[in-house]
């Protein structure tokens, strides 16, 4: 049962490792790609509001895997090629953005239209009544669902298995199939589930301090 | 309710000055915008991309009636099958979060923590995978693996949107005022009959729409089928893209594409529903944006 124990540690720890980095490198590019979204889709320029609109219903009604597989297998048929983790990166942060722009848009809708109104009468700019009125307040009303858009990203970034990318899923894959130190089963499963559970747990453990930190009264 | 005068509250109807400055910084943009499309579009043609027997190739007659609609029609079955049970596991999961007894609301607690924590492609890959360790389905039941694969697409697109569609149903609950049940308890109706009388036929209206919402996403995720090779669309779109080499970008986007109808249809209806909805009362409209906020990806 304990076969190969220290092997299989290794093994599970560095697919740990790379399922975190690429979870938080791709929504460092989702938050900025969904701020983007979310501003241009406020914005009084109509174009720019359309492109924020092609670009989320785009990304929202497609799968993430088919994504990956046209930027991965598709796209250097027409010379565009990148390594494989360039590809994981951008496909989950243009995908999650999609999802983060429209949390942060519901968000700027949450803000009750009398903040905006006040801002805007005692002669707040477009520029400053968003940026000092409205995104503070709306920011504070989106942590949770940014939240569960980080957990959500961690399990879509086992999809990225499918690219060839070494992350926890991938890992517990070779792990299983290899027929050389022939790894116990039930063992690999166990400390794969554990490690997504300590990812979930600690991440929505953040995301509740973060919230309480940035809570206030109304 | 909102929705348009928020954004519109955040500038000035604008006069004649700042109309002419908005038209040209919509027309700027709007060049840009388009530009950006061009040079994209230009490098792609450049390599090809739009080449008429590229498209040709994998839209041929023939392979549309071996390989496209059989692919759509079982991407449509794990989607059928797999809400069918997602919404099966959900209802009963769901009344186990709300119910009475603490031990039943533990193991529900558990049971939605747990698989909203693990990613699907994981859970679809394993139970596929333990199942073919043991060869139960295949030497007890002597399954095909046509039906293996489907049987454990379905399980894992049920077991894991189960538990989401369980919260949905949570939250429906906990966003009626409590004062509804208390009412029905008040008139003399049991637990059961104010569940089943007041709860929830007030409670549905309320998450209908976060329910569709996450059968959309559902619908996408058919595409993990790829893992255990279920031959549904994305699948299909791979295979035909190995079978021809210089169509490959092409094939994926032809999938993709349809994807994108099917789920844009679905979430047409959402729409739909969502404003019949809010049409009702008031309070349900508010009812409904907070069941919504449990559901994301």
């Amino acid at each position: 049962m304990f076969d190969n124990f220290d092997l299989m540690v290794e093994g599970l720890w560095g697919g740990f490792v790379t399922t975190v980095w690429v979870t938080f490198a791709s929504y460092a590019i989702a938050l900025l790609v969904g701020a983007t979204l979310a501003i241009m889709h406020v914005s009084p320029v109509a174009p720019a509001r359309w492109a924020a609109n092609a670009y989320t219903q785009m990304f929202r009604n497609v799968p993430l895997l088919a994504v990956l597989f046209i930027m991965f297998f598709g796209l250097p048929k027409v010379g565009i090629s990148q390594e494989n983790w360039v590809w994981a990166l951008l496909g989950l942060g243009l995908y999650t953005g999609a999802f983060v722009g429209e949390t942060l848009r519901s968000g700027i809708n949450s803000i009750p239209l009398g903040q905006a109104e006040a801002a805007r009468s005692i002669g707040l700019s477009f520029g400053q009544s968003l940026g000092n009125v409205v995104l503070p307040q709306a920011f504070r009303a989106v942590i949770a669902p940014l939240g569960s858009l980080l957990i959500a990203l961690v399990k879509n970034s086992a999809l990225v298995l499918a690219i060839g990318v070494r992350e926890l899923t991938a890992e517990a894959q070779v792990l299983i199939n290899d027929n050389q130190n022939r790894f116990n089963l039930w063992m690999v499963i166990i400390g794969v589930t554990v490690s997504y559970l300590i990812i979930a747990f600690a991440i929505s453990y953040l995301v509740r301090l973060v919230e309480r930190r940035a809570a206030f009264t109304r | 309710m909102t929705r348009q005068q928020q954004s519109t509250v955040l500038f000035d109807a604008l006069g004649p000055e700042g109309r002419k400055r908005a038209n040209i910084t919509s027309i700027i943009s709007g060049v840009v915008i388009l530009g950006l499309l061009g040079i994209a579009a230009y490098r792609l043609a450049a390599e090809g991309f739009f080449e008429a027997s590229r498209w040709a190739n994998p839209l041929d007659t023939l392979i549309i009636e071996t390989t496209w609609i059989p692919s759509i029609l079982d991407t449509l079955l794990a989607f059928v099958l797999g809400s069918i049970g997602a919404l099966l596991i959900g209802v009963i999961v769901g009344f186990g979060r709300v119910s009475r007894f603490a031990g039943t609301r533990g193991v529900a607690a558990t049971y939605v923590q747990f698989f909203r924590a693990m990613p699907l492609v994981l859970l679809i890959w394993i139970s596929f995978t333990i199942d073919g360790h043991f060869g139960f389905t295949t030497d007890v039941l002597g399954w095909s693996n046509d039906m293996r694969r489907l049987t454990f697409l379905v399980l894992g697109l049920a077991i894991y949107n189960g538990a989401i569609l369980a919260e949905i149903l949570r939250s429906g609950f906990n966003a009626l005022p409590p004062g509804q049940a208390m009412a029905g308890y008040a008139v003399g109706l049991r637990h059961g009959q104010v569940m089943r009388l007041i709860v929830l036929p007030q409670a549905t209206r309320n998450m209908l729409p976060a329910v569709l919402a996450q059968l959309v996403i559902l619908l996408k995720d058919t595409s993990l089928g790829y893992v255990i090779t279920y031959p549904e669309l994305l699948h299909s779109g791979y295979l035909i893209g190995l079978d021809y080499g210089n169509s490959f970008l092409q094939a994926l986007v032809i999938a993709a594409f349809i994807y994108f109808v099917l789920a844009y249809a679905l979430s047409k209806l959402v729409k739909v529903v969502e404003r019949r909805m809010s049409r009702k009362t008031a309070s349900s409209a508010k009812a409904v944006r907070q069941v919504e906020n449990v559901a994301t990806e």
